[in-house]
């Protein structure tokens, strides 16, 4: 008997033990926290990849003015090229080798939808995946916080935009033939289906596609006076094109996908004049204070990028994230982080106001809309045309 | 409606056509089917991307320097890869085409990154003509069937009426018998994929003034082009052609009439059933290898 109790103190004695080793977190230490992120760097994806260099430089910027509560920010970024099989093995690499704490951003809903199981079972901090999908949110996972406004919500508050504010009565909805598409399509029938209504013509196109003539006639045949996208911004420019050959004018609405204004006036050759489109965040010539200093930040560190919305968004998709960290203090064990997420409340960065809760796990539920206007500037002596956004609304959500 | 949609699938069928010409004057000589060919045409069409945004030369300067580029590009590929391969068959020489495809794709995507870029070129796409009924063409469509046809005529002159044109048929029928008459196999070959690149990048300029120039460019049109090939006959230059044609006019009436949803696969199920059905393709003889 005696030797059962010896034996029984020395077992809860070694327990604590182990669990006093646990509240070590792993990637953290006093002066540092371990922050992975993987974004396609090459390949037909490679151009929403500026979101991981973005936010490279958002953690350089936090790490000049001295971490977050006294930790810098160690950045682990990896190239899936948008293959989600190449997403497993990094996440893999970076949580059991490299022992980072947590994971910022990524790009793509199939790359994040590969890694979420092993993200979810192994309890490691996701914060503001750059995709619009709805898996991460719902159902709501303890670890992961979602960013990005919701497709379907977006293409409804543009739909109701068409139909109330500019008197479009037939709505044509030309979509990429997969979940990002789709999710676009199911917003706007939801929001015509409220009034209602049905759209004028629903055309998909397949993402190899590069012919799209006999597209553009369904939609001029359907007489729709509107039409909003939600495809790739090469569709975006042949569509576009193919219109003005056939004299078909419609008002063009688009998703926030497409809201690198500067890049897409240049790619339709400047047909993208008049567009009205989705933002998730603050426009690329915004005076907001903090857009102002992550400018600075871009032209200090990372000189060579371009100041697009895909770049910038890397700083605005970690922002809550950062906030987050800010908040759990000096204790960074997920428990602790995860209630510190929860306490942010219209939290505002440089995108629309982000709120989580304990069965909230959407931040953002807003977009705005603005609509593309070409403005000229003097480049080296000479001048030259480029498109630019003009904001019509405030921060506009769906209920 | 009908029209139209016959209009817009000659004019695309006419870049389906130059793809297909280019895979053919390879095939004429080797038997080897080029996959590395859209890759090459779009490498091809950033040398002239580079000439014109970059340096700022002139359209004629940047697009005979990038002809100029294709040319050399194709040539070297040949000698430097294909020929090198030990105890060839064609099968090998395939893959080495495929290996050359993911080579030069990741060439373009490190040299220029993946942001779309614009494509200058002299001819609007929007300035259109009238062809009665509300049917339109545009300017650029009506160049880009003049270069098709042209150039099939110029390559089908040149494989009848020339020397070198012969030696090329030659090579192909027999290489063994081609190398014991004299002719110089090596350079016949390496003049072939010379040719070839320079038409594939014909097509790559005039696919790229209405698309966005990124290095996933040719990828598509390579495909197309393929399927035309097939079509009309992979050995047939007046074949290629009208494959492409015959395929850009299908695949729009069956958008514009059956489903647009479907309309990518209209391609494949074209390769899927001439194979089945004439596997030489429409417009070429049957070729029975002697034995």
């Amino acid at each position: 008997m005696k030797k059962f109790m010896v034996l029984t103190v020395l077992v809860l004695a070694l327990a604590l033990a182990g669990v006093a080793g646990a509240a070590e977190v792993q990637g953290v230490t006093d002066t540092s926290i371990k922050i992975g992120q993987w974004g396609p760097q090459t390949g037909p994806a490679a151009l929403w990849g500026a979101v991981a260099r973005g936010t490279g430089v958002y953690f350089d910027l936090i790490n000049s003015e001295g971490g977050i509560n006294g930790r810098k920010i160690d950045y682990f970024l990896r190239d899936d090229g948008y293959n989600p099989n190449r997403t497993k093995a990094i996440a893999k690499e970076l949580w059991e080798q490299e022992k980072i704490w947590g994971f910022a951003c990524g790009v793509g809903t199939s790359p994040g939808m590969a890694v979420m199981p092993y993200i979810t079972q192994n309890n490691i901090p996701w914060v503001g995946m750059a995709t619009g999908s709805t898996h991460w949110a719902y159902p709501p996972k303890k670890t992961i916080f979602a960013v990005y406004p919701l497709y379907p919500d977006e293409a409804q508050i543009l739909t109701s935009y068409a139909i109330d504010t500019l008197g479009k009565k037939k709505i044509a909805f030309f979509y990429q033939n997969d979940d990002y598409g789709k999710g676009g399509l199911e917003g706007a029938v939801r929001e015509l289906k409220k009034r209602g209504m049905t759209l004028a013509a629903d055309v998909p196109v397949e993402v190899g596609e590069t012919d799209l003539a006999s597209h553009v006639l369904k939609m001029k045949k359907a007489g729709a006076d509107c039409v909003i996208m939600w495809v790739y911004p090469k569709h975006a420019a042949i569509v576009l094109g193919t219109a003005a050959k056939l004299g078909y004018k419609p008002q063009w609405m688009a998703c926030s996908t497409l809201s690198d204004v500067a890049l897409m006036f240049k790619i339709t050759k400047g047909l993208w004049n008049g567009m009205i489109f989705g933002n998730f965040a603050e426009l690329a010539d915004s005076k907001a204070p903090l857009m102002v200093k992550y400018r600075a930040a871009q032209k200090k560190f990372a000189p060579k990028e371009r100041w697009g919305v895909f770049f910038y968004a890397g700083f605005g998709f970690v922002e809550p994230m950062v906030e987050g960290i800010k908040r759990a203090g000096k204790d960074l064990s997920v428990d602790n982080f995860v209630k510190a997420m929860q306490s942010l409340k219209g939290f505002q960065g440089i995108m629309g106001p982000i709120t989580y809760g304990p069965e909230r796990r959407q931040g953002l539920k807003k977009i705005f809309l603005a609509k593309c206007v070409p403005a000229t500037a003097e480049v080296q002596g000479k001048k030259i045309t480029y498109g630019k956004g003009v904001r019509l609304s405030d921060w506009l959500g769906v209920d | 409606m009908l029209g139209q949609l016959i209009a817009s699938g000659i004019a695309i069928g006419a870049t389906y056509a130059l793809m297909a010409l280019a895979m053919v004057i390879i095939y004429k000589t080797s038997e080897v089917l080029n996959f590395a060919q859209g890759d090459m045409a779009m490498l091809s069409a950033f040398i002239a991307y580079m000439c014109l945004s970059t340096y700022g030369l002139g359209f004629a300067a940047s697009f005979t320097l990038a002809l100029a580029f294709a040319f050399a590009l194709g040539a070297f590929l040949e000698f430097a890869f294909l020929r090198r391969a030990k105890e060839p068959n064609v099968l090998g020489l395939i893959i080495i085409t495929l290996g050359l495809e993911m080579v030069l794709y990741g060439l373009a995507s490190w040299r220029w990154g993946s942001d779309q870029k614009d494509f200058p070129f002299p001819v609007s796409d929007f300035e259109v003509h009238q062809l009665g009924g509300g049917v339109v063409i545009s300017e650029l469509n009506l160049v880009t069937l003049g270069v098709a046809f042209s150039l099939m005529i110029l390559l089908f002159l040149f494989f009848r009426y020339t020397k070198v044109g012969v030696a090329m048929k030659a090579t192909q029928q027999n290489q063994q018998a081609a190398r014991l008459m004299g002719i110089r196999v090596g350079r016949i070959m390496m003049l072939t994929w010379g040719m070839s690149a320079v038409v594939g990048a014909c097509a790559a300029f005039l696919i790229a003034s209405t698309d966005t120039l990124d290095p996933n460019l040719m990828w598509t049109p390579q495909l197309k082009g393929f399927s035309a090939a097939v079509l009309g006959g992979m050995t047939s230059l007046v074949g290629a052609v009208l494959g492409g044609f015959i395929l850009g006019v299908v695949e729009n009436l069956f958008g514009g009439y059956v489903s647009v949803e479907f309309k990518a696969v209209v391609a494949f199920a074209v390769i899927v059933l001439i194979l089945c059905v004439k596997p030489s393709g429409l417009f070429a003889k049957h070729y029975v290898r002697k034995v």
